[in-house]
This record gives structure tokens, C-alpha cells and sequence, in this order.
């Protein structure tokens, strides 16, 4: 499904990723962790052009998205990404957040968009806020309707930039919970996060990445019980 | 004290029609204030929009022709504000109606464009900061939905921003406003003009001179109190 060759991003002299190679395929949910700085949060914007790699290849349901004849706009529609600081549109109802692009896009009607918006809703337990502004919600209610306004659109694949890194601790099982129920219904995606206990609960495949190298990778039991990179160890001995 | 003030009432407005004078020239500084401040709402809308895009596409690193040639618009709208911010206005009013539009019949026109002119660079200042002013998050959470760059400016960022710049537009325009002052020096009779006029007639500088700086106050007043309103309205918007 998205397939990352010999991709390097530099921000000036700084060498963010070098030379990553990953392949996600469809159905699998890839978490990656590692400390700050280590490029965890770039490899994920550049999974959607975010940010764009200074060389290397983001082939995504077989187009090449660093090809600059590439219309981005339309394969970010089948990217949903999710943002720590939320990113909902303060000027805009939960409602017409969650309509704006489905119709700006002309994918539905704006019946059928306010009614694709107000079941998803429903399912956050969210319908009663249809109609205010995203300024009276909390932190998880925020952060839950972000994943739905993304959701909205129908996305074959879900990135997520570390979720609950802006939320109070109260609020961040909510959140985990919605994002582990799209697991169960079989999503693909692509996790940015530090909590350890839902990498391992939701991820088919757990990455560590350490100075711009993915330093290993594996399936999440192995990976947390038999660390075999020497940094991984003592990054785990310090999270866990 | 009651006969002095009647005298010299009279010999300012009443005395040979000299009130039409004040009435021509009231009517050239509100011609040429509000005529600039469109003139210049124009050009900063302009300005503004060609260095956000050429911003995008410098940190995109495109390299296409368009956007070369956005570059070098971006360069000459940047040298643009800096020759209007960096040089006396009274020497751009001589220079418009002395050299580029020298055998222009119409003073007043060429007053408006001057103002509209140097006005635009300050506008698209005020344009700048205010988009500037909305967190870039709101950028990529549009983006991220697949909408273009313009349609993120349009939907997302400019609903946003035009909280900070309206009561800053209007600002600048309570500025051309007094600026025009200077329409004399190029004879176009405003306000300013028409009172050194009718001054140099009736020698009293007291009463012509105070007069006009009457009119300028209510009207600058006026206009702040307006913006200041309007201000609070926006603000309230804010809150929901």
C-alpha cells in the first residue's frame, strides 16, 4: 500500500531521515516510536507530503507521490492524518468541520456529507455537538473529532502524529479506544506515539527509529520483550 | 469675544462663497482617501497572495516555470514595499505627478493612484501578519484533506485571519486619510489646501486652520470609534 525507498530529508545541514526504506502493506498498523528528534514524526508527514523528501521515492496504491505531476490533493484524500494540537477549524461548527472537504470535493452531496457527518458522530457519542465550535469541547472530544472528520472522507489509510501527546492524561483512553476500534475494523495505519501499552496492544509491526535510521523492527511482543538494539534497550528502559 | 468669533466666521466661510472652497476641498480629500484605500486594498490582496504562494512553493522546493516566475514576482513586490516604506510619501505624491504621470491632466487622479499606491504596500503588510497570525497547523489540517492551496487560503486561513486584518485595514485607511494633507503640494485643493487658501485671504490663520483640524479630528474619531466597535464584534465571534 505504501511503499517508502532510500528516503532522505534533510532540513539544511540537519540530516532528519536517511535512507529509510518501509513498506506498509494493506491492513497492518504500524507504530513507530524512539526519542525526540529522531525523525518519527517527518517520516510520518512525508508518508502524505507534509513534508517533502529531499530524495527517495512515496509510492502510495502505485503513484508515485514525490512525481510533481502527481495531483496530492486527490491521494490525500484516501490519506487521513490526525494531528497532536487537533488542527479542527476554530471558524467552523464540528458539523461543517466534518462536511467542509467531502463537499469541497464534490464527493457527496451535502446530505449525504451531513449525513455520513452526524453517524460518525453518533458513534463518538459526539451528535449533540453538531452545532458548536470546536472551543467548547475538551481535548479528547477535540481530538475525536479530528479522527472522524478524517474518517469522513473515506481514507484507505490513517496516519496519526502522535495523538495524545497534547491531551490531559484522563483524556487519552478515550482517544486510544476510538483509535483502537478503527484497528479492529481493519484499517491501515501509520502511528506516531509514547504510549507504549496501546503500540503493543493496536500494532502488527512496532518501529524504532533513532537518529534518522529506523534502528529495528519487529512484531510488537518480540519487540518490547527482546529488544535486541543496544539504544532501543535503554530507550524502553527509560519509557517503561 | 461673541463679535470675534462671528467676524471671523463669517469672513472664513460666508464672505464671497468661501465655503464652496471648503466644500471642494473636503470632497477631493474623501475622493482620494476612500479611492486609495481601495487602490491599495487591491494591490495588498495581490501582494499578499503572490508571497504566500511563493513561500509555499520555496519551502516545497518547486522548481517548475510557474513557480520561477512567482519568484521573481515575490522579489518585485518585495523591492515594491520597501521603496513605498522606505521613501517619503510627499516625494512619491511629486514623483507620481511630476515624472510617471507628469502630462496627466486630472491632479486628483494622480493623487489617488499615489496614495492607492503606497497604501497597497502597507495593506500587504496588514495581510501578511494576519495570515501569518493563524497557526499553520490550520494550513496542514486543510492540506491534509486534500484541499489546494488556494482553497486552504480561501476556506480555512482567510475566515481566520481577517479577524486580525479588518481592524488593521481599517486603520490604515483612517491614515491615508490624514496623509492626504499633503495633496497641496501638487495643488489638488483638499481640505488641507483649501483652508492655507482661504487663509492666505483672510489672514487669520486662527480660525481656518482650526476648523479644518475639526474635521479631520471627527472624521478620524468617527472612524476609530467605528473600528474599535467592530473590533469587539470580532472578538466576541472569538468566544461563541
Amino acid at each position: 500500500m505504501i511503499d517508502i525507498k532510500n528516503l532522505h530529508k534533510d532540513f539544511g545541514d540537519l540530516k532528519v531521515l536517511k535512507n529509510i526504506d518501509l513498506h506498509i502493506d494493506k491492513g497492518e498498523r504500524v507504530v513507530i516510536i524512539g526519542p525526540s528528534g529522531s525523525g518519527k514524526s517527518t517520516l510520518l508527514r512525508c508518508m502524505n507530503m507534509l513534508e517533502v523528501p529531499t530524495s527517495g521515492k512515496i509510492i502510495f496504491e502505485g503513484t508515485d507521490l514525490t512525481d510533481n505531476k502527481t495531483d496530492l490533493d486527490k491521494v490525500r484524500c484516501k490519506m487521513g492524518m490526525v494531528f497532536q494540537q487537533f488542527n479542527l477549524f476554530p471558524h467552523k461548527t464540528i458539523l461543517e468541520n466534518m462536511t467542509l472537504a467531502p463537499k469541497y470535493h464534490k464527493m457527496m452531496s451535502d446530505a449525504e456529507a451531513k449525513e455520513t457527518a452526524m453517524k460518525l458522530l453518533t458513534r463518538i457519542g459526539l451528535a449533540d455537538k453538531a452545532d458548536v465550535y470546536p472551543s467548547t469541547l475538551s481535548g479528547g472530544q477535540k481530538q475525536r473529532v479530528a479522527i472522524v472528520r478524517a474518517l469522513a472522507m473515506g481514507p484507505d489509510v490513517m496516519l496519526f502524529d502522535e495523538p495524545t501527546s497534547a491531551l490531559d492524561p484522563e483524556m487519552v483512553g478515550e482517544v486510544l479506544e476510538l483509535i483502537g476500534e478503527l484497528a479492529d475494523d481493519g484499517m491501515t495505519m501509520a502511528i506516531v506515539t509514547h504510549e507504549m501499552g496501546f503500540a503493543k496492544e493496536v500494532g502488527t509491526r512496532v518501529l524504532f527509529m533513532d537518529e534518522g535510521v529506523i534502528a529495528e523492527e519487529n512484531e510488537p511482543k518480540a519487540f518490547f520483550e527482546n529488544p535486541q538494539n543496544p539504544r532501543l534497550q535503554d530507550f524502553l528502559s527509560k519509557v517503561l | 469675544m461673541f463679535e470675534l468669533f462671528k467676524e471671523g466666521f463669517i469672513k472664513t466661510f460666508i464672505r464671497d462663497n468661501r465655503y464652496k472652497v471648503f466644500v471642494e476641498g473636503f470632497k477631493n480629500t474623501m475622493i482620494i482617501t476612500i479611492t486609495a484605500a481601495i487602490i491599495g486594498i487591491i494591490i495588498g490582496v495581490f501582494v499578499s497572495l503572490i508571497h504566500s504562494l511563493a513561500e509555499n512553493a520555496r519551502d516545497k522546493h518547486q522548481t517548475t516555470f510557474g513557480a520561477k516566475c512567482l519568484m521573481v514576482f515575490d522579489k518585485i513586490c518585495t523591492i515594491y514595499v520597501a521603496v513605498m516604506r522606505g521613501t517619503p510619501l510627499a516625494i512619491q505624491l511629486m514623483i507620481m505627478t511630476f515624472i510617471i504621470m507628469g502630462g496627466f491632466p486630472n491632479k486628483v487622479i494622480v493623487c489617488c493612484i499615489a496614495f492607492g499606491v503606497n497604501s497597497g504596500a502597507y495593506v500587504s503588510e496588514v495581510i501578511r501578519g494576519g495570515i501569518a497570525s493563524v497557526d499553520y497547523g490550520q494550513t496542514e489540517a486543510g492540506r491534509s484533506l486534500g484541499l489546494s492551496q488556494i482553497g486552504t487560503l480561501r476556506l480555512i486561513v482567510l475566515p481566520q485571519a481577517i479577524k486580525n486584518i479588518l481592524p488593521a485595514l481599517c486603520n490604515e485607511a483612517i491614515a491615508v486619510l490624514k496623509e492626504t494633507s499633503i495633496c497641496g503640494l501638487v495643488s489638488v485643493v483638499d481640505l488641507t489646501r483649501a483652508g492655507d487658501l482661504i487663509r492666505s485671504r483672510t489672514m487669520s490663520p486662527y480660525f481656518t486652520l482650526i476648523s479644518v483640524a475639526i474635521v479631520y479630528f471627527i472624521l478620524v474619531y468617527g472612524l476609530s470609534k467605528a473600528v474599535g466597535r467592530l473590533e469587539r464584534r470580532l472578538a466576541q465571534s472569538d468566544r461563541h
